[in-house]
């Protein structure tokens, strides 16, 4: 991976760059919290931020989305063609960028591609941003604390300087051009080889580390403990709304008044719906909380696994903190490692 | 924010026409969420509650680019109600048309139910992995259908009618739940004297003219005389039935890669990618609807 060294003094000049040409979206203060959203000024980028609220997957795959528009009369598609905003995520996390990889896998990749979110990944650059773990976070478990790809520059933290991974030409060019940019010393590469440490050092300790969850999500499938974490659920979807992986979504068309004209458009949905898996006629296919909350858990820590080599949760602890009821996976970790510890029968 | 946009923005299209340089697999795959329009060319009453509608898709390329297997979906959209997933009753042998069994039972069938010959509807597809037909060619076929688990089922059936020295012995075991709600029993009717098709029709709850079996589909199929080792079986029925159906085919020393099910689910997108059809790490929509024993043994939630 090919990097330079830029002092951190420089970083406006680069937003700025980026401002030229592309809306740029950061993570912002926003009260007691950390939101991405579009900023006017560099000052306004709050880059040394734990986590922010939600993730940054509605630039890529927004809330409410139209796919085409119809005229109901004839039963036929009109024209439609859909622009999509050239834009920049500038500081996203590790976690953040391995979400988008994650969306790509689902979304982007396979027999078909859904060209929405691809046409808006396409417009988006990403630069990321070195972090350190807070409380909740639990990345270095699921193997996103570190990203190999899918961002065009990543912006590493040693100091006085950003160690600069550069991915793509599009953004290397707006760099060059903006920013001094130089190799690195022996102390870079030693500055950054600390920082990386310290970063491993700091995951919290308490949120343990369990092998073979995928398998142990079969071989306790139908353990009670999905009875006691399901019923919690208040079913208010704040878990899959925050989430950088929750990709699901329903498809509804929306009328226009007094027209016969209307718009096809997507919405997030949540396989915590209780509605989610109702067929016509009126079967639930999953009727309980129990099932939904396993099923949701299931997808991220076994089936997607078992189809992409990679779990579908992120660690990034944004669902720690929106649930109400209490229900994410460090609980699921922390029932794989206490079972059998002790009551070990 | 900035309006200062340089970078040149890429689209999302869903044209009505196409450009003319596009293959009709091209049109179809381009933008797969967008339905083509095609009319109903023919409507027939099958019972109270299901009708059988034949459609045409209108643009040539697209309708020679649809084709499907045996056990494929539609997604099937009346705009400004919405879009449902239903499962194709044709063979692909009957080529240039594409018949639907739909079952009044919500917005878009009920408003389906209301339309007439010559009205335009959305198709898109085909979507979903159908019966292996090439693998079981040259073997026995046990088909077992209960209720509107005949739709997907008979594009199998009628399939291998139009390619019948293809295959082995072929039994249909067909359970409704009263005489009135069997469907395509014309057709049926027309075979019960034929040598190469062995029909069995069992109702739930029979009526003074019913001469057939009486019960749920496992009864009649525990008597029958199966060869284990070239015999596929085909099943499609309410969730409910799945588990009894199957059990009896192992009985039969069926092998648990040689039992095909079509399962049921809300495949919205039919893409693999909405997430309402999932069933433990697979989607319905894409992996399926139809799976065999042993793949659906190692989905949690399939049956």
């Amino acid at each position: 991976m090919l990097y330079r060294v830029m002092d951190k003094s420089q970083l406006p000049a680069l937003v700025r760059g980026f401002m030229e040409s592309y809306e740029v979206v950061a993570p912002v203060k926003r009260g007691e919290r950390y939101v991405f959203d579009t900023v006017d000024s560099p000052d306004q980028i709050a880059l040394d931020y734990p986590q922010t609220a939600s993730s940054a997957k509605k630039y890529l795959f927004p809330p409410v989305e139209a796919m085409m528009r119809f005229d109901a009369r004839a039963n036929l598609v009109q024209d439609f063609v859909q622009e999509v905003k050239p834009r920049v995520i500038f500081g996203a996390h590790a976690c953040d960028i391995s979400g988008f990889n994650r969306l790509d896998l689902a979304l982007a990749q396979g027999k078909y591609t859904d060209p929405y979110y691809a046409a808006r990944r396409a417009a988006t650059l990403v630069v990321g941003i070195s972090c350190m773990p807070t409380d909740t976070c639990f990345c270095q478990l699921m193997g996103a604390d570190e990203v190999q790809f899918g961002y065009d520059l990543f912006l590493y933290d040693i100091g006085d300087k950003y160690l600069v991974s550069m991915s793509s030409v599009e953004a290397t060019n707006i760099l060059e051009a903006c920013c001094e940019i130089a190799e690195a010393t022996d102390d870079d590469r030693r500055a950054f080889r600390l920082a990386t440490r310290r970063h491993q050092a700091a995951f919290n300790p308490d949120i343990p580390h369990v092998e073979d969850v995928p398998m142990l999500m079969d071989v306790f499938h139908f353990d009670p403990f999905w009875d006691e974490l399901g019923g919690r659920c208040l079913s208010c979807s704040a878990c899959a709304s925050v989430c950088p992986t929750c990709y699901c979504f329903d498809i509804r068309d929306v009328l226009q008044e007094d027209s016969d004209a209307g718009v096809r458009e997507r919405t997030w949905d949540a396989c915590t719906s209780p509605d989610f898996a109702l067929v016509a006629g009126g079967h639930n296919f999953r009727p309980t909380g129990r099932d939904r909350v396993r099923h949701r858990m299931y997808h991220k820590l076994n089936g997607f696994m078992v189809n992409h080599d990679r779990m579908l949760c992120t660690g990034c602890g944004r669902c720690v903190a929106a649930c109400k009821a209490d229900i994410d996976p460090i609980q699921v970790l922390r029932f794989f490692d206490e079972k059998g510890a002790r009551d070990d029968r | 924010m900035t309006d200062s946009v340089g970078a040149s923005p890429l689209a999302v299209r869903a044209l009505t026409e196409a450009p003319h340089v596009m293959t009709g697999q091209e049109m179809l795959m381009g933008n797969a969420y967008r339905p083509w329009p095609a009319r109903i060319t023919s409507i027939r009453e099958l019972t109270a509650h299901e009708k059988l509608f034949e459609f045409r898709l209108t643009d040539e390329r697209v309708r020679e680019a649809f084709v499907h297997e045996p056990g494929q979906f539609v997604e099937l959209s009346l705009f400004g109600v919405g879009e449902v997933p239903i499962s194709i009753t044709s063979s692909p042998t009957k080529q240039g048309f594409i018949e639907l069994c739909v079952r009044r039972t919500g917005t878009v069938t009920e408003q389906l139910h209301r339309m007439q010959c010559g009205d335009i509807v959305g198709l898109r597809g085909p979507f979903g992995r159908g019966f292996p037909v090439e693998q079981m060619r040259g073997n026995d076929i046990l088909v077992v259908a209960g209720g509107l688990g005949i739709a997907p089922v008979r594009s199998l059936i009628n399939y291998i009618h139009d390619n019948r020295s293809d295959f082995g012995k072929v039994t249909i075991v067909y359970g409704s739940r009263t005489p009135a709600d069997i469907m395509f029993r014309d057709q049926f009717e027309m075979w019960r004297h034929r040598k190469d098709f062995d029909l069995i029709l069992t109702v739930d709850e029979p009526d003074d003219t019913w001469d057939g079996e009486v019960g749920v589909v496992t009864e009649p199929m525990k008597k029958l005389d199966i060869n284990p080792a070239n015999t596929f079986g085909a099943v499609c029925g309410p969730p409910v039935m799945y588990r009894f159906v199957v059990e009896v085919m192992r009985e039969k020393n069926i092998s648990y890669d040689h039992i095909y099910m079509s399962f049921e689910r809300h495949m919205k997108c039919g893409m693999g990618k909405c997430g309402h059809c999932q069933i433990g790490h697979q989607y319905c929509c894409i992996d399926g609807p139809v799976f065999n024993y042993w793949e659906a043994k190692n989905i949690q939630g399939s049956m």
